[in-house]
């Protein structure tokens, strides 16, 4: 295999691949990125088994072949290399000399027949998308995933292909967030699918703010193509609960709330939180909203905010952190904050169909 | 930094309840225990009864002679023990430090509380106030530097009192000195008698007295200890059963055994007795614990966060025996054993989206059903239908 890339180039394909690379690897072919040159293109190609991620950068092919590399050194030595055209040739020990400027590295690879086979689109069903729209949905949902592995089934976002949209879900089990987006597909392609956090996070590293973005899906085994990138995971196996009965119906005040001005009020009160007392008091009252944190050693914080709000007196805590995630992934002005008691799920809604559902934290 | 402790004790607690409780009592001499024709003893005695001379632990034949027209009434430990956990809830309103003594009085830590409440003398008052205001009781509170000084601050001023202890050093000493030997924490009839016999009476004498002397008269051990306390020196810090870390039980079987049917029946058993232990702390567990020690002493132990907090029987024994269950029986098993801990009040608790709230109590209910049963009628009184199938 021999080629010719720019480091501009190289590097932004190894920045793409890279993060699926485990630090500790079981498997030492893991921690390699597989080099396919083939017409005009190099494919790089990194997995963990449960993520792969396979970008195609423009290269000059002099000799098509395939080796594998250790990832984050050759990432490390590509940074440091001028800005230049890189000259990469592997021989059949799979031996790299790459030779950029006055520089010159041997890399000692591993056999390309040791990577795991990585599995390309299969049209079972396909969705289209796109790349900043799917980006943004799960920007505005992932951080309410959990990472109780006991609790697996949660471990991820849910995608549910139904009635024309995409709903997408992340819940602990003490919020869930929602969105929805219009996507067109036939009916035989609904369907619900987990799609693990590890994923999750590889999307947002890796998709653009906007472009075409094609969802493959079939039992198991969810692909996503954009770009030169196809990005593949497993699908968590299991059945999502059923997210719908946590949503509460109605509500008995609803109040506007400025997201920055609430969002800064309650960074504030969070200073005082400490692992004992991690509750932050909500007061709405006559047009009014105090938000206070209390802890016996530390001290208070009270945080005053004018609103409009004529309803009854409600206080009720939240964990001010699963309070501030969504307003910190949402770019509205505006937000509506939904209660009924200090013990019934609170709810944020905003003018985009999003949701946000958290349960209060009883204090005595 | 310099700690501020309180002790708060109740005055003539059992008695002030009555008191309160039936109005006609108030002001009239009241003791709680045995009747005077019955042989039992004196539980508590009002302040007007105690001017007769009468105190608890005294014969109630006794008390009825020195004053015949008390009133004598049993105990109602369930109303005692109700007004109890009040007062007790008062004080965690003002620092989640509070060390529970015995039924009505308790250390507090407030070292924290008062940047936000106010002085030691401020935060004793206020806690006196609110007490009288919600039970209609009243305490005697010690503000101190340390537990044995604000122990002893409080018995200064009875009933009704608030003393603080000055924070210096000499004044510290100058208030201990006038004070009996007998006052000081740990001494008892016994060494009260052997310092008084070397003319050691009060604290101040103890003060002056070198501690090699001491040493010679009590141990070594024991003279530093009491030569520490005469001069107010007392490091111990609250004991909240916050602090609990854990709540475990083990079983050694007589003969080893592969019996598995027979080590989960005995696990079970330990489970409902932590179970009880742990309800009876008013906490919810965390992690639960279950440990196997095999034959030759080789010691296993399996644990598993829960995702709830829980403290019922149902879910802990679902726990144990998913635990125990999934570990093969490898050799004999020489002993069982299991704990919860990461123990968290419902104090500030997280609700969860998916809890069956009501489910979770109805267990709950159910478990603290059973404890009260066994209480009363014992152990063995009640159990599974399907003995310990699950």
């Amino acid at each position: 295999m021999k080629l010719k890339v720019t480091k501009a180039t190289l590097l932004e394909g190894l920045h793409i691949v890279q993060n699926v690379v485990g630090v500790r690897s079981t498997l030492p072919i893991l921690s390699n990125v597989l080099l396919t040159a083939e017409e005009n293109k190099l494919w790089l190609t990194t997995t963990d088994l449960e993520v792969s991620v396979r970008c195609g950068i423009e290269a000059d092919i002099e000799q098509d072949g395939m080796s594998t590399l250790p990832a984050r050194r050759l990432s490390s030595i590509v940074r440091e290399l001028p800005d230049a055209t890189i000259n990469v040739e592997i021989d059949k020990n799979d031996v790299a000399s790459v030779e950029c400027g006055s520089s010159y590295f041997k890399i000692i690879g591993l056999s390309n027949e040791e990577f795991p086979p990585v599995s390309n689109p299969e049209e079972k069903h396909c969705y289209n998308m796109d790349q900043g729209v799917f980006r943004e949905m799960l920007k505005k949902t992932a951080y309410a995933a959990s990472s109780d592995e006991t609790r697996f089934v949660l471990n991820g976002v849910l995608l549910s292909f139904r009635e024309g949209k995409l709903t997408m879900v992340a819940t602990d089990g003490r919020r869930l967030a929602l969105v929805e987006s219009e996507v067109e597909f036939p009916d035989e392609a609904e369907g619900d699918m987990i799609l693990p956090t590890k994923a999750v996070s590889e999307l947002l590293h890796v998709l653009g703010e906007e472009g075409d973005l094609k969802i493959y899906a079939k039992e198991n085994q969810i692909v996503f193509e954009f770009d030169d990138v196809l990005l593949a995971s497993k699908l968590i196996d299991g059945t999502y609960p059923n997210y719908r009965q946590v949503i509460p119906t109605q509500c008995e005040e609803r109040v506007t709330v400025e997201r920055e001005v609430l969002l800064t009020a309650l960074k504030r009160a969070s200073l005082l939180t400490t692992d004992k007392s991690s509750a932050t008091k909500l007061t709405f009252n006559d047009n009014q909203l105090v938000v206070v944190t209390t802890s016996p050693d530390v001290g208070e914080a009270r945080e005053t905010l004018a609103i409009k709000y004529t309803g009854k007196e409600i206080t009720v805590a939240f964990n001010a952190e699963y309070m501030m995630d969504p307003l910190r992934n949402l770019s509205n002005d505006e937000i509506f904050v939904e209660l009924t008691d200090d013990l019934s799920p609170g709810v944020i809604k905003c003018d985009i169909p999003f949701l946000y559902v958290l349960m209060p934290m009883r204090i005595s | 930094m310099l700690m501020t402790y309180l002790h708060v004790d109740m005055d003539a607690f059992f008695a002030s309840v009555e008191q309160h409780d039936h109005p006609e009592l108030r002001g009239q001499p009241v003791v709680i225990g045995a009747q005077p024709d019955q042989r039992g003893v004196v539980a508590a005695a009002s302040y007007e009864a105690r001017e007769y001379g009468i105190h608890s632990a005294m014969p109630s034949r006794e008390a009825g002679e020195r004053c015949p027209h008390a009133v004598f009434l049993p105990p109602n430990g369930k109303r005692y023990g109700e007004v109890s956990r009040q007062i007790m809830g008062i004080f965690e309103r003002f620092t989640p430090y509070v060390e529970q003594l015995s039924v009505d009085e308790a250390f507090l830590d407030v070292t924290g509380a008062q940047r936000l409440l106010g002085t030691g003398r401020e935060i004793a008052a206020k806690i006196k106030d609110t007490v009288k205001g919600e039970t209609g009781l009243t305490a005697s509170v010690g503000v101190a530097v340390n537990k044995f000084l604000a122990k002893l601050a409080s018995d200064m001023d009875k009933p009704d009192g608030l003393t603080v202890v000055p924070n210096s050093k000499q004044e510290i000493i100058t208030f201990l000195a006038p004070l009996p030997v007998g006052r000081i924490w740990g001494v008892g009839k016994v060494t009260q008698n052997l310092l008084e016999s070397k003319g050691i009476r009060t604290v101040g004498d103890l003060q002056e007295t070198p501690e090699r002397l001491l040493s010679a008269l009590v141990g070594k051990h024991s003279a530093r200890h009491l030569h520490r306390l005469a001069f107010g020196e007392d490091e111990r810090e609250i004991e909240t059963e916050r602090e609990e870390k854990s709540i475990s039980k083990e079983h050694t079987f007589l003969h080893d055994t592969s019996d598995r049917e027979a080590v989960r029946h005995t696990l079970l058993g330990l489970v409902d007795d932590v179970g009880r232990r742990l309800r009876e702390s008013g906490k919810l567990a965390g992690v639960a614990r279950l440990k196997i020690r095999w034959k030759g002493f080789k010691t296993i132990t399996r644990q598993r966060t829960l995702n709830h907090p829980c403290r019922d029987d149902f879910s802990l024994r679902e726990i144990a025996t998913e635990l125990f269950m999934t570990e093969e029986l490898v050799k004999p098993v020489r002993l069982i054993g299991f704990g919860v801990s990461g123990l968290t009040d419902r104090a500030s608790r997280q609700l969860g989206l998916f809890d069956d709230i009501s489910d979770r109590s109805k267990r709950e209910q159910l478990s603290r059903a059973v404890d009260d049963i066994r209480r009363e009628h014992g152990s063995k009184s009640i159990g599974r239908g399907s003995g310990a199938s699950q």
